[in-house]
């Protein structure tokens, strides 16, 4: 019963009550953030006070179920040799889901034993439920991949940044310090100034002399460049990271051919991969049909040879 | 002599990786960096004031260790190249006038220039030690990169450019003369305009209202200029970075292919093939792949020709 709730919970086996948990899970999560949202603004605040009041009371029920079915089930993952129930817990309780899963949950609690602590952290740590929602969408998930696999470039677009800003606020400074000392007095306030020209174009400082303007211009040019090197950098990371995948699911595809039969297991795992790497059915058809060719090609190689 | 000039050398170039060369570079890049901070926080006229003997200091320490670098590196480039090459003075020429050569000379200099001649402009100076935070992209390929991808994609960059010039004088001449006599005190001359040209072009909004229709179309077509050049440049950079990325894995391929035709790694292969690595900036996977499919292609190649016996 344990596996069976954690395979639901987990969605490590595609089926359908696994599909209407993530739904649920999924509508509760987004109703909260609206009604965050909307407890914003004043009007609707008065207004449905109650209402609201309900409707975190009965998420944070929810939320708290799921808490304690997930860290009692999780135990199931690991059998007794492997390091018994507690160590698929402590996975489970300490990776970035389980840690968001309790700080969206637990300040309801705190707030119930201390009545008079700030509502708007309460409420900032509430809108971290939002984060749950990434268990069920992979984009954070490949962002943070594409970073970890593409730091080098990252850190390079990073670098350029970081120079650019720190030379063209100096140049400024020596262009400007002495005229406008409010605007451009010192090094760290040319820094403001060019990290805003670099991300907007605009400085909003006027009567520049004719230095300050060039230089203005060309530290409003490199943002431009900036913006390019960083879009740039970000496309080929995402679809370097593609191919990579791709690849990693060609590999598997041709070593569950490479027999020649298919079997239901190896069709499992090619599901799970596919559902991972988020790969189109079309892709894996083209894929496919590509290796068997190959195949065909060695065998006909072979029978000339 | 000739012992201690080399490993000066592998110390200072880093083509050698060890700890040695490693706590080297660390410490010439904190120094750097830290120079940098001395003197953003210096030109905050407070700090200044308070801390100028802690300035003064550091400043000192910072050129005798820069100095120290520089003749360093100097006499021990002298190794580059072999004697039949050509004499030690090539390896130093060489560094001398390369790109971190003029930085690491004018980054330092200023300071005994200004002990000869005490009267120079000090703002003038500062301007010469900010230079050295161009020493920290010997440390970071980024600079060098971005130098490489332009200089592949030089066509495509020259037709932006050529494209933004273009349009500067044409645009900005129309809207002088579609709006020079409404508005003479934003847009007094064709100079000016280009400034405000450039400026919409940057940033989307030039801060002027047109008051005439031709006006109006022409900042709407600026501003959609501006768009596409972002565009334009965009795709350049994109493409540049990509095409590196290939050709850098060829390029492993290829050193790959070269490792295993004799079917045996040597230690020195593997070291070899671990430094293009870290230089490439790849992987374990990608190479993982890499190197599957060579060895694959090579058990295809052998296949063959055993077949062909």
């Amino acid at each position: 019963m344990k596996r069976r709730l954690m395979q639901i919970l987990d969605g490590s086996s595609p089926d359908i009550f696994s599909k209407i948990v993530e739904w649920m899970i999924t509508v509760v999560v987004l109703t909260n953030c609206a009604a965050v949202v909307f407890d914003s603004v004043p009007e609707i605040h008065a207004e449905h006070k109650e209402f609201f009041h309900e409707l975190e009371f009965w998420s944070v029920m929810f939320f708290t179920t799921e808490y304690i079915l997930r860290s009692w089930c999780y135990g199931a993952r690991y059998s007794k040799e492997e390091g018994g129930a507690w160590r698929g817990r402590k996975e489970y309780m300490f990776s970035f889901f389980g840690l968001v899963d309790f700080f969206a949950t637990a300040p309801f609690y705190v707030h119930f034993i201390f009545p008079y602590l700030d509502l708007r952290v309460l409420r900032v740590l509430r809108l971290l439920r939002i984060l749950k929602l990434s268990k069920y969408n992979t984009a954070l998930q490949d962002l943070f991949h594409a970073v970890a696999s593409e730091k080098k470039a990252f850190a390079s677009a990073l670098f350029l940044l970081v120079i650019a800003t720190i030379v063209s606020a100096s140049l400024m400074y020596f262009a400007e310090g002495h005229n406008q000392p409010d605007h451009f007095g010192s090094i760290p306030i040319c820094i403001y100034w060019s990290i805003i020209t670099i991300t907007s174009g605009y400085g909003n400082v006027e009567d520049l002399s004719l230095a300050g303007e060039i230089i203005a211009l060309i530290t409003g040019f490199l943002g431009v460049c900036m913006a390019a090197i960083m879009t740039g950098i970000v496309a080929s990371a995402f679809s370097n990271q593609m191919s990579r995948k791709k690849a990693a699911f060609g590999q598997q595809l041709r070593e569950a051919l490479a027999d020649g039969i298919v079997t239901e297991e190896e069709e499992q795992v090619l599901e799970r991969l596919k559902r991972q790497y988020r790969l189109s059915d079309d892709t894996v058809k083209s894929m496919m049909e590509e290796i068997r060719i190959e195949k065909e090609k060695a065998e006909a190689n072979k029978a000339a040879g | 002599m000739k012992s201690l000039q080399r490993s000066v050398y592998d110390l200072l170039e880093g083509s050698v990786q060890n700890k040695a060369s490693r706590y080297c570079e660390i410490f010439i890049a904190s120094v750097v960096v830290l120079n940098v901070l001395a003197i953003i926080l210096e030109s905050v006229h407070e700090l200044h004031e308070a801390y100028e003997y802690y300035f003064h200091i550091f400043d000192l320490a910072s050129v005798v260790i820069f100095s120290a670098e520089y003749v360093l590196r100097v006499w021990s480039y002298g190794v580059k190249y072999l004697e039949d090459e050509g004499d030690s003075w090539r390896g130093r020429k060489e560094y001398i006038f390369s790109f971190y050569g003029f930085i690491d000379f004018f980054g330092t200099m200023p300071f005994y220039m200004q002990l000869l001649f005490p009267g120079l402009d000090l703002r003038f100076l500062r301007l010469f030690r900010l230079m050295r935070i161009f020493k920290l992209s010997r440390y970071n390929s980024a600079l060098s990169d971005l130098a490489e991808a332009v200089k592949t994609e030089r066509d495509s960059f020259t037709s932006a450019m050529f494209l933004l010039l273009i349009s500067c004088l044409l645009c900005s001449s129309l809207i002088y003369i579609a709006e020079g006599h409404l508005q003479p005190e934003v847009f007094p001359s064709i100079p000016a305009t280009m400034k405000w040209y450039l400026l919409t072009i940057i940033s989307g909004w030039g801060n002027v209202e047109p008051l005439s229709l031709i006006g109006t179309v022409l900042v709407i077509l600026t501003q959609v200029l501006g768009i596409a050049l972002a565009a334009i440049l965009t795709g350049v950079v994109a493409t540049a970075y990509t095409t590196q990325v290939e050709r850098r894995q060829v390029m492993y391929e290829m050193a790959i292919r070269e490792v295993l035709a004799d079917g045996v790694v040597t230690e020195e292969e593997q070291n070899h093939l671990h430094q293009l690595q870290h230089q490439f900036g790849m992987s374990d996977e990608q190479v993982e792949a890499i190197a599957r499919q060579v060895r694959e292609e090579n058990e295809q190649q052998q296949n063959k020709v055993a077949a062909r016996a």
